[in-house]
């Protein structure tokens, strides 16, 4: 991983092991560009026409491969303008927020990064952005065609939790809610009917334990590592969450979050997940019929196409306790303030924001639901996906925006430490996250 | 006929403070700089660069993103009041201890017993055996061992199950975490110590052992009373390196428990460092941690060093 390195003074010795060399080069890595940094973060300028444009995105080698794709396409369309994209496979966002940051520490700063909500309010508050309302100004038409076709939710949530200072600095790409995919014929084999949209915890604990009974596959694989996947759904099925609405105040121990995570420990307790910590791979175990469920946006659409089990496979909405759920994340798509290519920059974001590149992402794997509401319910959305991916799309409609501070890591640290010993037991559950709270409360 | 040598070959009566020192051509001095010039540079800009830079920036203020702001002794005051930075110092320190403790252990019996062995395939065997994992990557060796601890489906719960024991959750309880990874860095990095320890125990003169055989000494006083004390510098050597590099011990805790572990139980100094510089953006605290690890480094080497001079047998 590009982070794999440590910032630490050097202990001089002749002799040199191993690990202490690495530790050289990582000390000098870490510090060597940071004098360049503050240069590297002060030029400007920007120009059009010909250009190449540097952008950085998060996506593994599956994602990777859709959004080469789609890079492509824009060359074609602009053959003036070449794209030199480099995706981090960092586990989360928050992770690929640090990782870019640092590299920007570092001197490498990109014309556009494709980052999520967990990263957004880092680079805006570090004044690293450059304010879009100008090139906004300048397109409006193409702007407003662009959120006419989206879900205003879409647009009044990208507004509040993507603008600084009354400054627009992101146009919002796709968004992903959290639901479950099912594996229709672990639940055939077990007896167990799924539910047509939705479903209660407690239904969905009862046809654990007869899945477990009758066929021995896992329920769901339950975890910490991820709070997106691991943690929000829970929370947010039950009307609770880890932040207020203005992610300025913690409210990770309130009695609905105290019970959201006792639930989770019950289902752990009952042995209806592997043990967290370990390196289960759920996709691969569910294409083995061990693993009945588990939770994503479209992205494991991608997956599931990959297994061959797109057909095996249906959609459901998370299981609630008090109210429908679900976080919702989305992509933005900034300008670097320091591109000296602002304006083919903006031409490229004015592309992403076409039915056009829409479609074509849908189409080739993209990793989210499109914000065009248009392109999301056909079929380019819609087809050679699971059953039941249309309500994907609708969970924007009772979706809550994922709490995204501007201390992404440390926030995320905090709650899944939290979460991880509540519901493995090594402390009592209104313990763990009332120490996690004030943790959080310290970081906002 | 002996004829008389021009002056100019008549060999220059020897100065004797030159004495020892290789007569240079005059005029190329600079190409000894040459050659130095390579490691110089190396060390200007890996060491001893990263070095002065850390200590000026321990007295920042600095995110990385926005300009630093000069905050004098701040950060330094800052680690008194910081529990984690202290947790983080005793988990280093357990890692540290344990790690010298059960390579140094572990070397020696691995090098005692292959020196043993007479059949020159089966020795060359295990040395390579015993050496192997330790040209492994960390990463490859955090994630194999990540599947052989798995809870669920890993080899070693299932095995221990079979004979009756429980395995605890390796990497998520607070208990089990750091022992854990003490045993992966174990079977990582013996290799190393063994060939050492492998190195040593064959420069101990075989006269030494026959005499002592001769008078009568057992194996274990042979051992104690001849082996040890001769091989008592590359136990030392031994000891220093490998609390060297314990003590900067961080791919595996990071690659295996990322925020640290079960109640920060794998939070390492250098792992804390790592965070505080590059995911909380305190990269002036960061520094001032570092110049910690290194005054806490220097320090127990010194301290190794003076102790040697009551253990180990000087040649």
């Amino acid at each position: 991983m590009e982070l794999d390195r440590t910032d630490h003074p050097t202990a001089v010795n002749s002799s040199i092991s191993r690990r202490r060399a690495l530790q050289l080069f990582g000390g000098a890595a870490a510090v060597v560009p940071a004098i360049s940094a503050l240069a590297a973060c002060g030029s400007g300028g920007s120009g059009g026409g010909s250009a190449s444009l540097s952008l950085i995105y998060l996506g593994d080698a599956t994602q990777q491969k859709a959004f080469e794709q789609l890079f492509a396409a824009f060359n074609k369309t602009h053959p003036t303008i070449k794209i030199a994209a480099r995706g981090i496979a960092a586990g989360d966002w928050a992770t690929f927020a640090s990782t870019v940051s640092t590299q920007i520490a570092g001197g490498k700063v990109p014309d556009i990064i494709d980052v999520a909500t967990e990263g957004q309010g880092l680079l805006a508050s570090k004044g690293l952005l450059e304010p879009l309302d100008p090139y906004i100004a300048k397109d409006q038409q193409v702007v407003d065609d662009y959120f006419g076709d989206a879900d205003p939710k879409f647009k009044e949530m990208t507004t509040k939790y993507g603008s600084v200072g009354g400054k627009t600095y992101f146009i919002p790409g796709g968004y992903n809610p959290v639901l479950m995919y099912c594996n229709t014929d672990v639940f055939a084999k077990a007896g167990v009917d799924l539910p047509a949209s939705d479903w209660t915890w407690d239904e969905f604990m009862q046809a654990g334990m007869q899945i477990k009974s009758k066929t021995g596959a896992f329920l769901l694989p339950l975890g910490y590592s991820f709070p997106f996947v691991d943690i929000m759904p829970w929370l947010l099925t039950n009307g609770a969450s880890t932040l207020n609405a203005d992610w300025n105040t913690s409210t990770f121990d309130s009695a609905a979050a105290v019970e959201s995570a006792t639930f989770v420990k019950s289902l752990l307790d009952s042995d209806l997940s592997p043990k967290p910590g370990g390196a289960f791979d759920a996709a691969a175990q569910m294409a083995k019929g061990k693993l009945a469920t588990l939770g994503g946006g479209r992205w494991p659409t991608l997956d599931m196409r990959r297994l061959g089990l797109v057909d095996k496979v249906r959609i459901v909405n998370w299981p609630t306790k008090t109210q429908q759920g679900s976080p919702i994340g989305w992509d933005g798509w900034p300008i670097l303030k320091a591109s000296k290519n602002k304006d083919a920059a903006w031409t490229f974001l004015k592309w992403m924001m076409s039915k056009e590149a829409s479609e074509f992402y849908a189409q080739i794997g993209g990793t989210n639901v499109p914000a065009r509401e248009s392109v999301a319910d056909s079929p380019a959305f819609l087809s050679d996906a699971p059953q039941g991916t249309d309500l994907i799309a609708k969970a924007m409609s009772y979706g809550t925006a994922i709490p995204s501070p501007n201390q992404g890591a440390l926030t995320q640290a905090a709650i899944t430490k939290g979460w991880q010993a509540a519901i493995t037991g090594t402390m009592p559950v209104a313990d763990a996250l009332s120490q996690a709270n004030k943790t959080l409360s310290t970081l906002l | 006929m002996t004829t008389a040598q021009p002056s100019s070959q008549v060999a220059p009566a020897l100065d004797p403070r030159d004495r020892g020192r290789t007569p240079r051509p005059a005029g190329r001095g600079w190409v000894g700089y040459l050659f130095l010039s390579p490691a110089l540079l190396l060390f200007v800009v890996f060491i001893a660069g990263p070095f002065v830079a850390a200590i000026v920036l321990a007295f920042f203020s600095w995110d990385m993103l926005t300009p630093a702001k000069f905050n004098g002794a701040g950060n330094f005051t800052a680690m008194f009041h910081d529990p984690l930075l202290y947790k983080a110092l005793a988990n280093t320190f357990i890692f540290a201890l344990a790690s010298v403790l059960t390579h140094l252990v572990g070397g020696l019996l691995l090098a005692l017993g292959v020196n043993r062995v007479m059949n020159r395939a089966l020795a060359y065997f295990v040395r390579t055996a015993v050496f192997f994992p330790f040209v492994i990557s960390w990463a490859a060796v955090a994630l194999l061992w990540k599947y052989v601890l798995d809870p669920t489906f890993g080899i070693f719960p299932y095995y221990m199950g079979r004979v009756g024991i429980h395995a605890p959750d390796w990497f998520t309880d607070p208990h089990w975490a750091l022992p854990a990874i003490i045993g992966i860095d174990f079977w990582h990095t013996i290799g190393f110590t063994f060939v050492i320890m492998l190195a040593g125990l064959q420069t101990v003169p075989k006269e030494l052992i026959e005499a002592a055989r001769a008078d009568g000494a057992n194996p274990r006083q042979i051992l104690w009373n001849v082996t040890i004390p001769m091989m008592s510098p590359t136990i030392f050597f031994a000891t220093v390196i490998t609390f060297i590099g314990a003590f900067q011990i961080f791919d595996p805790a990071q690659i295996i428990t990322p925020d640290g572990g079960p109640d920060n139980a794998t939070t390492t100094i250098v792992m804390y460092l790592y965070q505080k510089g590059f995911q909380s953006f305190q990269v002036g605290y960061a520094s001032a941690v570092s110049l910690l690890v290194f005054l806490v480094m220097m320090i127990v080497t010194l301290l190794q060093f003076l102790g040697a001079r009551k253990w180990v047998h000087q040649q």
